[in-house]
């Protein structure tokens, strides 16, 4: 038997959070219906674009969460 | 590319037995992540900064102190602190509002740092700083499971007992949220592209 797969199951295939024989059925689904697969793209597309537009914390603040952490170092030595 | 890597509880481990390095290697792995989750909260770079410093300040005592649970990951576990910091700033500063410039920033940062001001507004025509404002011009709870599933990476499960919905809400508002920003980021880069082409 066929299984049905939505929109939602796409979105969990994407965050990985389908697995075993499902995550094979969808996969297959993905390839042969176009209306998944175009979901499919648009997802990977996106999550992609999200990934790239994080933003970083100045070195300045790096620095300073790293020296915090070794100060604490010199602390428990004395 | 990298082909081999250790994972996160492992460096953890290491920092425990006090290596530097290893956390050098966690916060290298995971302060973009963390600091946009905070960032998408607050709004505000220095205010995100600042509860960045926090954030990685408690995890450090709670680790070096020894009450770090090894059971769980711990990229949900320090942006669950970041998030908490976030809130808890948010909602302070609800009760005692500052007046917001048109890009986010508080007045004060503005004028603190008027260096960065033409850089700002270069980054404000990047495509990546356009979507950081798209996410904010979501409904609130797309914007909590977005936030929540893409960059604190919680499973639906997590978020849907976290936010007192069901999974398939959850589901259901995370699509939306997606669906929505690639339809505006798409409209977007055609206005871009016709900028930098102009017929």
């Amino acid at each position: 038997m066929t299984k049905t797969f939505t929109q939602d199951d796409v979105i969990r295939y994407v965050y990985d959070e389908i697995s075993g024989e499902d995550r094979e059925e969808l996969k297959q689904a993905i390839i042969c219906d176009s209306e998944l697969q175009d979901l499919y793209k648009e997802l990977i597309a996106i999550k992609r674009q999200l990934d790239q537009s994080m933003k970083s914390p100045s070195d300045k603040v790096t620095e300073s969460i790293l020296n915090y952490s070794k100060s604490l170092n010199l602390l428990s030595n004395k | 590319m990298e082909n081999y890597k250790i994972s996160d509880s492992k460096l953890v481990s290491l920092y425990k037995q006090g290596s530097e390095e290893a956390f050098e290697q966690l916060l290298k792995r995971h302060k973009a992540r963390i600091y946009t989750t905070i960032y998408l909260i607050v709004k505000d770079n220095y205010v995100a900064e600042d509860l960045l410093q926090e954030t990685f300040v408690k995890a450090i005592n709670t680790i070096k102190g020894g009450r770090y649970n090894e059971e769980g990951k711990f990229l949900p576990w320090i942006t669950r602190i970041a998030h908490n910091l976030s809130i808890d700033y948010f909602r302070k500063e609800k009760r005692y509002p500052t007046m917001i410039l048109e890009d986010g920033s508080k007045v004060f940062n503005a004028l603190e740092f008027a260096e960065d001001s033409v850089e700002s507004v270069q980054i404000k025509n990047d495509t990546h700083s356009k979507l950081r404002d798209l996410i904010q011009e979501l409904p609130e709870a797309q914007k909590e499971v977005l936030i929540m599933r893409h960059y604190m990476e919680m499973s639906f499960q997590e978020i849907a007992e976290n936010t007192g919905v069901s999974i398939n809400t959850a589901l259901g508002r995370m699509r939306y949220a997606l669906i929505n920003l690639r339809k505006k980021m798409k409209q977007y880069n055609i206005a871009y592209d016709q900028d930098i082409y102009p017929r």
